[in-house]
């Protein structure tokens, strides 16, 4: 759990079957979020502009959910608005994604965590559980049965409470 | 120094109608992160924030910012960095 301490810093302390837990969670993340979605057709300088990203919503809902439409009457300029910023989101959330899985790897004991850090996981614990919440199909946040033993369940009220420690720790 | 032809100038200019983000309820996003967002990008005091959220998720969708298609554009880019699912629209 992460916890605030003298000065406001923030401390991680995770046992061994959460970071093993975390560590695989965040591999299908990058995974995940590897999947092109290029526009074939683009240009080479809006390739090196990266803008060549595609200009249509993916039809995995988990995707769809993490790069959602910019505008929600307007296909064309949502069109324009994915071919501008969508390659800029999938690095940032690869960016903060990276950051945590680096840090997973060094921690030991109860960890320090630069500021920095606690936005990286507080995005990249938000994305995975955007994925798993999609995918687990939780339509109504008051109808998620805590008491259930599902794999995915249990995993996703668990990122919960950690995204709420990190919470508690930043205010 | 020539007028600019009218048909050139672009009618959001023109009609100087504000855009707006709006942020949308969604089941997954936990309210104190919403909250967290809301104050950590635009700056909103915690009581402003709090609001702004509850606004989102008692009545479907909430008007966070307005400003130009370009500062709204930014600010539904930044929502999307957090994992919140927002859009943007012209004013009306």
């Amino acid at each position: 759990m992460f916890k605030s301490g003298i000065g406001g810093r923030i401390s991680l302390k995770l046992d061994d079957a959460e970071k093993q837990v975390l560590s695989q969670i965040f591999e299908q993340m990058d995974d995940l979020l590897q999947v092109p979605n290029f526009d074939k057709n683009a240009d080479p300088l809006a390739r090196m502009l990266n803008m060549d990203g595609s200009t249509q919503i993916s039809e995995d809902p988990a995707l769809a959910r993490l790069f959602p439409d910019g505008y929600s009457e307007d296909e064309h300029a949502s069109a324009d608005f994915r071919r501008f910023t969508e390659q800029d989101l999938r690095q940032a959330k690869m960016d903060a994604l990276n950051d945590v899985r680096l840090m997973l790897m060094d921690i030991s004991g109860k960890s320090a965590v630069t500021p920095v850090q606690a936005q990286s996981w507080l995005k990249a614990i938000n994305d995975v559980r955007l994925v798993l919440g999609t995918r687990l199909e939780i339509a109504d946040e008051r109808e998620i049965d805590f008491d259930v033993d599902e794999p995915g369940i249990n995993l996703y009220n668990y990122l919960t409470y950690l995204q709420g420690t990190l919470l508690d720790a930043l205010s | 120094m020539s007028a600019m032809p009218i048909e050139d100038v672009e009618l959001d200019v023109l009609t100087d109608r504000p855009w707006i983000t709006l942020v949308w309820n969604d089941p997954i996003n936990l309210m104190t992160y919403v909250t967290y967002v809301f104050q950590t990008h635009f700056g909103y005091d915690k009581p402003k924030a709090e609001k702004l959220m509850l606004d989102v998720h008692e009545k479907g969708r909430a008007v966070v910012s307005s400003g130009t298609r370009e500062e709204m554009e930014r600010d539904v880019a930044a929502m999307h960095s957090y994992g919140l699912w927002a859009t943007l629209q012209k004013d009306d």
